[in-house]
């Protein structure tokens, strides 16, 4: 059996050796220790012996030539023919153009390849790195993908129609005009990377579809929240942004998410579409007339709009609150305390309540639906009112709706009481 | 070459066919490393084989020893097996240490090999705790511990030859003195004499000639029966010399020594040559005995490294098993 | 139940051990009359001899390598390193030998060897006496490492140490040599890897090793008075780490201070705290906290060593931050 002659490792961090010169003619009788050739490696020149007795027979690398190492370079045979010629050095078993690759690029969450649709070049073809290159189907849509660098579309190792993995090569684009393009198929074998891999860097141009549920970015950009907060609000299907819409502050925790879930499920801005509160009572005698009268000549308190806010403000029992009180031609604000019969007028402000005073119009009922803030609408009723309540489900919850309307009715009947 | 106290014929054959295995296991390495087929680095033991087979053959199996980044030949010379060697080398599963030691971690504790050892120096402290074992547990088990010149620079070294004095441990400090720490001339790393550092602790040293089988032979065999009989520790210097250079790929060596200088040895000093004159000498075997023992171990090596070769790489579940003992 | 110190609890577990086993042996500097300068192992000279409780050279790589090889050839030595920093003089022996030769001989050969050392500051003892090294050989593969809080703990992981057939490193808190503790009479072991639950709680964990367990403790009682429900959980050794019960208990309470006097850089509690936000990520309601001891050298002077290293009061503080909801370390 011929003797295999190799291209010897020398150093610690060597790839090749240089052949400086053969000492043996090809079928020259050779015996173990004989010098056959001699190699240059970074470090030093080596002399290199015959490890057997035999004639040196199919030298495959000249002098002068680098050779990686462990490559058989010639043999030592029984006799001085020659055999077949080693295996060229290089031989390969596709000859597959030199050049950048492209790979079929990941485009979804959990995909695992591609279909390619079609080629939008040809092999041979000049391409620009802006210049789509082929067309993939994923489960989600359809996507053209760039070239991503300049070049000539030198070979396609996809067929259309062909589903390949994602990360293999299906293209080499190089730098100069190929002179044989290739084209293959994926399922002819993938191509293992001979030069520095380059997937796509070029963005998918068709529109990938769109989440269907935004991600919760706050005006001010990333909501911080922790990752359990996250978690529960991913899984009860709350919307953290509305916490923040809230003015809640941030970071949100899991404590934030029983908060958020108690909250009415609309924002402010679409309040018309949140669930309604609509409350009445009735208040079969007018106690609030004789009031008025009593309280202008006793205590020189003739501004009726102060007391019915200062009614209001009390039946809310919140401590200080901020009453709008509207009748025909008037829009006041008024502040009060809940302990004061009165409440004074100011300025400016955010209303808690709007209190609006119809007893002087011929509206006897009504249904106006929620609006920025809860309403308490007076109407005629009888020899006395109604008092409708209307609020959005998320500005008040029921059983504290029918706490205030309850004690503004208690107090327009008995407002003496209030004064107690 | 003197006479050691085992004149039987077949000891000594087996001597000549020890030492042979060494310089063939070697030259069967190199070529697998030379050819690319064998990963890592490896060093040769070629040209020091009287050393590893003079004292080994004067150890039992449960005797131990230590070895080092050099250490195919301790191995070969405390009994191991060529193809659980070569399968070791290449990594394979079936090398004696499964392929997680390979060339500078070969241990064969069948045969009292505790292993190689690729921190210079690094297993002086564990033959000298094996000595230790071997006294509390009251065998008679003596220790060799294999190291080099250039392991005579570590500290290690004379923490516990104190403590082995000191203790009466029954341990043989064996230093290869081949003359070069890797790639400096002994002379430039160590001061004054090497078996005085020993005498100083109180130890017993002795110098011998390396390449002298017989000569390491008879030494080994006085020093091993002392020390099992609680007379240890005992230091021997043994001058010797390694053909190849520090690891293979050492190739241009000329500035730390001449080609004169090797080939000296290699023609005057070789260890196996110099036995085989005096087994023909004395007319214990002929050149053709000699040349059918060679060539028998040579066939046995191909078949290995074929072996070994062809081997299965260990699964890669294997990667973390071994960490902890059960 | 009796109660003993730290260091009588692990003579005891030496004791009991080497009357058990006839290949267990002692080896170190001045650990037979002297009994160490601890004297935690003091009497047992008398009981065992010279020959099985083996005083040294002051020469830590020297005794240790013999240990190895003995450890090797069919004994179970039990090394005592002074102090836990002259790790930094053995490193070759015990991460390059002991560490890896079960693993380079493909399992053939078995390194059973237990390195008794210690650790902690505060002992107005400098930079070179008082340094807390077990996230060192932690990050070894191969060595095992134990971290008693106490003296059952001492006791318990010593005897399983003993047994154990790979290298084992066990740092006892030298500052509680002295304490005592309930100690059952008789034969007891505790398993590697199974972390103790000493409290439970349910609004924040506190994960403590070795002498941050006491610290963990006493940081709970704190809060409690606050109103603050704080589990307190000793893994007892953190190679191998009961990693599934900090994570559970990390899931249950959503916050975690993990607590360790080593140096917190590249330490105890960054490995704790990484495995946590790994395993239990979407269960945390704030970031996995890490307090280790300061990184610096340790100071000798009492008013700058004491700050260095975890505290009760900081420990509290810390967790009520985090249960608070307050950011931590925000940018």
């Amino acid at each position: 059996m011929p003797l295999d002659v190799i291209m010897p490792a020398l150093g610690m961090a060597q790839d090749t050796g240089l052949i400086v010169a053969w000492h043996k003619h090809p079928g020259e009788a050779v015996a173990v220790g004989d010098v056959l050739f001699e190699v240059e490696t970074d470090k030093a020149t080596m002399e290199v012996e015959a490890q057997g007795d035999g004639f040196l027979t199919g030298v495959a690398a000249e002098a002068g030539q680098e050779v990686p190492v462990g490559q058989v370079i010639a043999q030592i045979s029984d006799s001085a023919e020659a055999p077949a010629p080693a295996p060229a050095p290089d031989a390969k078993p596709y000859a597959i153009p030199e050049g950048d690759t492209i790979i079929m690029p990941t485009l979804g969450m959990a995909q695992d390849s591609g279909l390619l649709v079609r080629w939008l070049k040809a092999p041979g073809d000049a391409v620009q790195a802006d210049d789509p290159l082929f067309e993939v189907e994923t489960d989600k849509s359809t996507v053209e993908v760039a070239a991503g660098q300049d070049g000539f579309l030198a070979a396609t190792l996809a067929d259309e129609g062909e589903d390949v993995p994602v990360g293999q090569i299906i293209a080499i684009i190089s730098a100069e005009k190929p002179a044989n393009p290739v084209t293959r198929s994926a399922a002819q074998g993938s191509v293992a990377p001979k030069v520095v891999e380059k997937p796509s860097q070029a963005p998918p141009r068709a529109s990938v579809a769109k989440p269907e549920h935004p991600a919760p970015i706050a005006p001010g950009g990333r909501i911080l929240a922790s990752p359990k907060a996250r978690r529960l609000a991913l899984e009860q299907g709350l919307d953290l942004a509305r916490l923040v819409a809230a003015g809640h502050a941030q970071p949100f925790h899991a404590s934030d998410i029983d908060t958020l879930r108690a909250m009415p499920v609309a924002s402010a801005q679409t309040t018309a579409a949140a669930p309604a509160r609509r409350l009445t009572a009735e208040i079969a005698q007018d106690g609030f007339a004789a009031f008025a009268d009593w309280a202008a000549q006793e205590a020189g308190i003739s501004d009726s709009d102060a007391l019915l806010a200062g009614l209001a403000a009390a039946s809310l029992g919140q401590g200080d609150a901020t009453i709008n009180v509207q009748a025909f031609e008037r829009d006041r604000l008024f502040v009060g305390d809940g302990t004061q019969a009165t409440a004074q007028q100011v300025p400016e402000g955010q209303p808690d309540l709007v209190l609006r005073d119809l007893r002087f119009t011929a509206i006897t009922a009504l249904c106006l639906g929620p609006e920025d803030q809860p309403v308490l609408t007076l109407t005629r009723s009888g020899t006395g009112y109604a008092v409708t309540f209307e609020c959005a489900a998320d500005q008040m919850s029921a059983p504290r709706a029918i706490a205030v309307l309850s004690a503004f009715a208690g107090r327009m009947q008995q407002p003496l009481r209030h004064l107690l | 070459m003197e006479n050691g106290p085992n004149t039987n014929t077949d000891e000594y054959l087996r001597i000549y066919a020890q030492m042979a295995r060494i310089r063939t296991f070697e030259d069967n390495a190199n070529q697998l490393y030379l050819s690319a087929k064998m990963p890592g680095l490896t060093h040769m033991y070629s040209g020091q084989e009287a050393v590893a087979v003079g004292i080994c053959e004067a150890l039992r199996t449960t005797d131990k020893v230590t070895s080092t980044h050099r250490g195919h030949g301790h191995c070969v010379a405390k009994g191991a097996n060529f193809k659980e060697m070569f399968c070791e080398l290449l990594g394979k599963e079936e090398g004696y240490c499964r392929g997680k030691g390979g060339s500078m971690h070969i241990a064969d504790q069948s045969n009292g090999n505790l292993g190689a050892n690729a921190i210079v120096g690094g297993s002086m402290g564990i033959a000298t705790g094996a000595a230790f074992s071997a006294k509390l547990l009251g065998t008679d088990d003596v220790t060799v511990c294999f190291f080099g010149d250039g392991a005579t620079a570590q500290g290690l070294l004379y923490e516990v030859m104190n403590m082995a004095a000191l203790w009466k441990l029954p341990v043989i400090y064996a230093c290869e003195n081949n003359g070069y720490s890797e790639y400096t001339k002994t002379a430039e790393i160590a001061a004054g004499s090497i078996t005085a550092r020993a005498e100083a602790f109180g130890i017993e040293a002795h110098t011998v000639d390396g390449q002298d089988v017989l000569a390491v032979n008879a030494l080994s065999e006085r020093l091993v029966a002392r020390a099992r009989r609680g007379e240890g520790p005992f230091f021997i210097e043994l001058m010797t010399y390694r053909y190849h250079g520090h690891h293979v790929g050492d190739i241009n060596r000329e500035y730390y020594r001449t080609k004169d200088e090797e080939k000296h040895w290699r023609d005057d000093r070789d260890p196996i040559t110099l036995f085989a004159r005096h087994l023909m000498s004395e007319g214990i075997a002929t050149a053709e005995d000699l040349d059918a023992i060679r060539a028998g171990i040579k066939d046995e090596a191909s078949a290995a490294v074929a072996y070994a070769l062809a081997a299965k790489y260990p699964d890669v579940s294997e990667v973390d098993m071994h960490v902890y003992a059960a | 139940m009796r109660e003993i110190t730290l260091s009588q609890a692990v003579n005891e577990a030496l004791a009991e051990e080497m009357r058990r086993d006839p290949t267990v042996f002692i080896i170190g500097e001045d650990v037979a009359e002297a009994g160490t300068p601890f004297k935690v192992l003091s009497g047992l000279v008398e009981e065992f001899g010279t020959h099985r409780v083996v005083d040294t050279p002051i020469a830590e790589p020297g005794f240790t390598g013999i240990a190895v090889g003995a450890a090797m050839t069919g004994t179970r030595p039990v090394v005592d390193l002074m102090f836990g920093d002259f790790l930094f003089l053995i490193m070759d022996q015990l991460c390059n030998q002991a560490a890896k030769t079960h693993y380079m001989s493909g399992g053939k050969l078995n390194v059973p060897l237990v390195l008794r050392t210690n650790l902690g500051a505060t002992r107005r003892s400098a930079a070179q006496h008082s340094q807390s090294l077990h996230a060192l050989v932690a990050h070894i593969p191969g060595l095992k490492v134990a971290l008693p809080s106490s003296a059952y703990e001492a006791k318990g992981l010593m005897k399983t140490a003993i047994r154990d057939n790979n290298p084992v490193v066990i740092f006892e808190d030298k500052l509680m040599y002295q304490e005592k503790a309930p100690v059952p009479e008789g034969e007891f072991l505790i398993p590697f890897g199974v972390a103790n639950v000493l409290r439970e709680g349910h609004d924040i964990t506190l994960i403590g090793t070795s002498s941050m367990v006491q610290v963990c403790a006493k940081a709970a009682d704190i809060l409690a008075k606050d109103g603050i429900s704080a589990e307190v959980i000793d893994p007892r050794t953190i190679v191998p780490l009961d990693e599934a019960a900090l994570v559970k208990s990390a899931k249950k309470t959503s916050r975690v201070i993990v607590v360790d006097e080593g140096h917190q850089s590249f330490g105890v509690t960054s490995e704790i705290a990484s495995r946590i936000n790994e395993k239990a990520f979407y269960h945390l309601d704030a970031p996995a906290l890490r307090m280790g001891a300061m990184d610096v050298p340790v100071p000798f002077s009492p008013a700058l060593e004491d700050i260095t290293v975890p505290t009760p009061e900081g420990v509290a503080e810390a967790a009520r931050k985090l249960v608070r909801g307050e950011m931590i370390h925000a940018a």
